[in-house]
């Protein structure tokens, strides 16, 4: 989100992760700079002041374990505090018969039911549908065309009784390998609301409750988690509408409350975009910086092997190892998401230019395959002949062929300037794809 | 004889002496009398100067931050619990901050001066120009055309419940309604809108799931023109305000259709992200008038001072319950009072 705030953050966290001495003082100031950015994701006032006490004690008053620096051991600390209340582990729903989705008004139930059959269906499982929602107009209609565009049986009770659907559908789905509820939308402090919950909790005796909350809810989201907990028990969280402009700090209080851990992300409007939920990258979301141990991880992975090294420094990079590197690039992620693994780099990258990067990586990658082998080794024999082939080949425009061709020799005195000063040392070669991706 | 002379001479001597003594003592005791008086005079003359400095020093004082600083980091973050966006809380401290440091007030009284101040700027804040919903029907009936309301938000917010409370609403006022099914995208969206209908006794124009919204609006409109129809009620599409395409088709039914009225559908439950839905909205489409919904689940509702000072819209109407009946008008002086209590 680029916000003025998160622009101090990201300057902060590059003072204190690029900072030379990191002392209390530093620690300190960070703390409370991490305080703002905490309530502004919709973290509770009450979790923000227990994650920063519990930050102080682990990061002031003891060493940091050897082998770390004061500046690792923050980072890590702050994770470890925020995943120990998000939950470590990506889940799995296998061997859960009886799923049961329960939540506010408009929090995304019956889209995520449908999403989740389908994630099971992709499994290789067996998922059936009941809806038990008749409260919200037209509901099980919406269930029943969701189970339509992904071929899965959906149970709706005629006389629109959740309670009779909820009997009839573990009845007529005994053989499917897992069902799940879908229910109305309500407020869980509403008595009669609650009491049609509870009742449909005893006739499912489910084995998972997921609940449902949008990534944008407020402090509200502690509330009324707790007060679902007491309903119907709490086994997992699903946070919707993670596509928006929303951190998601509700959810942390929601963990918080039920002790639940996060399950699924809705990430989107199609039945496709549901993600199981990954420590690192919800995280770094939450709290709007990246995760800088992961990039470099990441980034070692791309690294270039010892020949393209030699090659490089003998000039004879070719198109062929650019293809090579557009390909690495490209496995260490959507280049947003790498972008908000460099610390002070999420803000400063406006959304539009990484999607025209990304578009662009694509074409080039297309470009060079419709090159012959010979073109791809020695590109200066590229005519405006075979330019012309080139792009009829790949789909794309003659000029951006030349682009590419361009992009390529600038590349390729960059590197070879690079490697001839320092010898290629290691990540040198990430200094030349960050400017190479990132600055154009 | 001259002894008697000595003597009375002696005497006379004396008294003069004496008178001058005597003299110089009442010169002195005249001076000192004098000077008591003046003194006297002086202290009566400087009694009330000093009475009204200490006075004024026991019970006027200029505020500082000390005073101020304490209440109003309390402020913040009530309102950041309330659920107002933490930026919005911000600037409030802030404003708040400049306006009362350096004040002047009766000693005694800061607590209720700060307090006092939090609410004028928290009333400042949601006065916002009002609009009469009856009216504009009215003015547009009068000249033969339907008044055309087009509901947008993300998805989610309620706003085909909020299109369903306003029918029942404008029913009651004596006007008549149409629905037109512009959200093609999501499933049921178009059963969900007929059975709406049905219960309020109305008719839905509709398209396939998939159809361009822009047409249904249009179809919509020119079904009210042809059938004296008052008010068109057009549903769209939940959308996310971080889409690019959605926002434009968006854009696309508000250039073809031209309501007169886009109401922006917010759930009262959002946090700080309301602020960035209802400005990316706004500076899409520009958005006439704000319903928020689900009050009844969080009565302070903080995303709703948010909203207001960010877009300075007016509030349409609260929703707040499942019922038709359940739409409320926005009351500042309960809210602020609710909010800071």
């Amino acid at each position: 989100m680029p916000t003025s705030l998160g622009k101090s953050l990201s300057n902060l966290m590059k003072r204190i992760l690029f900072s030379k001495r990191l002392d209390k003082k530093e620690v300190e100031s960070f703390i409370k700079e991490l305080q703002r950015v905490l309530l502004q994701a919709d973290v509770s006032v009450e979790l923000v002041k227990k994650i920063s006490d519990n930050l102080r004690k682990k990061c002031l008053e003891t060493k940091p374990p050897p082998g770390l620096t004061l500046r690792e051991h923050l980072i890590k600390t702050l994770y470890e505090e925020l995943v120990e209340l998000l939950g470590k582990e990506p889940s799995s729903l296998i061997g859960k018969r009886r799923i049961m989705l329960i939540g506010l008004f408009g929090s995304g139930k019956t889209t995520t039911a449908g999403k989740l059959a389908k994630y099971l269906q992709k499994q290789g499982l067996k998922p059936a549908l009941v809806a038990c929602d008749y409260h919200r107009p037209a509901a099980p209609d919406q269930l029943k065309q969701i189970g339509e565009q992904i071929g899965i049986p959906v149970h709706v009770n005629k006389d629109k009784d959740p309670f009779k659907a909820a009997k009839e559908g573990m009845e007529k789905f005994k053989q499917m390998d897992s069902i799940i509820f879908d229910t109305a939308g309500r407020n869980a402090l509403d008595k009669e609301l609650a009491d049609e919950l509870k009742k449909l909790g005893r006739i499912i005796n489910p084995d998972e409750v997921l609940l449902v909350i949008p990534a944008d809810i407020g402090k509200v989201g502690g509330k009324q988690a707790e007060e679902f907990n007491k309903l119907v028990g709490i086994t997992g969280v699903v946070i919707t509408k993670m596509d928006g402009t929303a951190r998601g700090g509700g959810a942390l209080a929601a963990c918080a409350a039920t002790g639940a851990k996060v399950k699924f992300l809705g990430t989107g409007e199609r039945l496709d975009d549901l993600e199981v939920y990954d420590p690192i990258r919800f995280v770094s979301r939450l709290i709007g910086f990246g995760d800088l141990q992961a990039l470099m991880e990441k980034a070692r992975e791309a690294e270039i092997k010892e020949e393209d090294v030699k090659k490089i420094v003998e000039g004879s990079f070719t198109l062929a190892d650019f293809y090579k590197q557009i390909e690495a690039m490209q496995k260490m992620g959507p280049l947003d998401q790498l972008a908000q693994m460099i610390p002070g780099l999420g803000y400063t990258l406006p959304q539009d230019i990484l999607q025209i990067q990304e578009e662009k990586m694509k074409k080039w990658k297309a470009i060079i395959q419709s090159m012959t082998p010979e073109e791809r080794e020695n590109p200066s024999i590229i005519n405006k002949s075979r330019i012309e082939r080139i792009a009829k080949g790949s789909g794309t425009k003659e000029s951006e062929v030349r682009e590419l061709l361009r992009q390529f020799e600038k590349m390729k005195k960059l590197i070879k300037s690079m490697g001839g000063i320092k010898g290629l040392k290691r990540g040198a070669f990430q200094k030349v794809l960050k400017r190479f991706g990132f600055k154009m | 004889m001259f002894s008697l002379l000595k003597k009375k001479l002696s005497e006379v001597a004396k008294k003069l002496t004496g008178k001058a003594k005597e003299k110089e003592v009442k010169k002195k005791e005249v001076k000192k009398a004098e000077r008591v008086k003046r003194e006297k005079e002086k202290t009566v003359k400087k009694k009330p100067k000093l009475i009204e400095k200490i006075v004024r020093k026991v019970t006027v004082k200029k505020l500082d931050e000390n005073d101020v600083l304490p209440i109003l980091q309390d402020l913040e973050l009530s309102l950041v619990e309330a659920d107002v966006a933490f930026e919005t809380a911000e600037k409030i401290k802030k404003n708040l901050v400049n306006e009362l440091v350096g004040k002047e007030i009766r000693r005694g009284k800061e607590k209720e001066v700060v307090l006092n101040a939090i609410k004028k700027t928290l009333l400042k804040i949601l006065d916002v120009p009002s609009i009469d919903l009856v009216k504009m029907v009215r003015g547009k009936k009068k000249q033969g055309k339907p008044f055309v309301i087009l509901f947008l938000g993300y998805n989610g917010s309620g706003k085909t419940t909020s299109m369903a409370k306003l029918v029942h609403f404008l029913k009651k006022k004596g006007f008549s309604c149409v629905f037109a099914a512009a959200d093609t995208f999501r499933a049921a969206s178009i059963e969900q809108l007929e059975e709406h209908a049905r219960k309020l006794g109305i008719k839905v124009i509709k398209h396939r799931y998939g159809a361009d919204p822009a047409a249904v609006v249009f179809d919509a409109i020119k079904h009210a023109e042809a059938n004296r129809i008052d008010v068109v009620l057009a549903d769209t599409a939940g959308r996310t305000h971080a889409n690019r395409n959605l926002m434009d088709e968006l854009k696309k039914i508000v250039r073809v259709n031209k309501p007169d009225l886009k109401v922006l559908v917010i759930d009262s439950l959002t946090g700080n992200d309301a602020v960035e839905q209802a400005k990316m909205f706004d500076e899409a489409v520009g958005v006439d008038a704000v319903m928020f919904t689900k009050v009844d689940v969080n009565e302070k509702g903080g995303a709703i001072l948010s909203v207001t000072h960010t877009i300075k819209k007016p509030i349409l109407f609260l929703g707040t319950g499942q019922g038709y009946e359940d739409l409320e008008i926005f009351e500042k002086e309960k809210f602020v009072k609710d909010l800071i209590s």
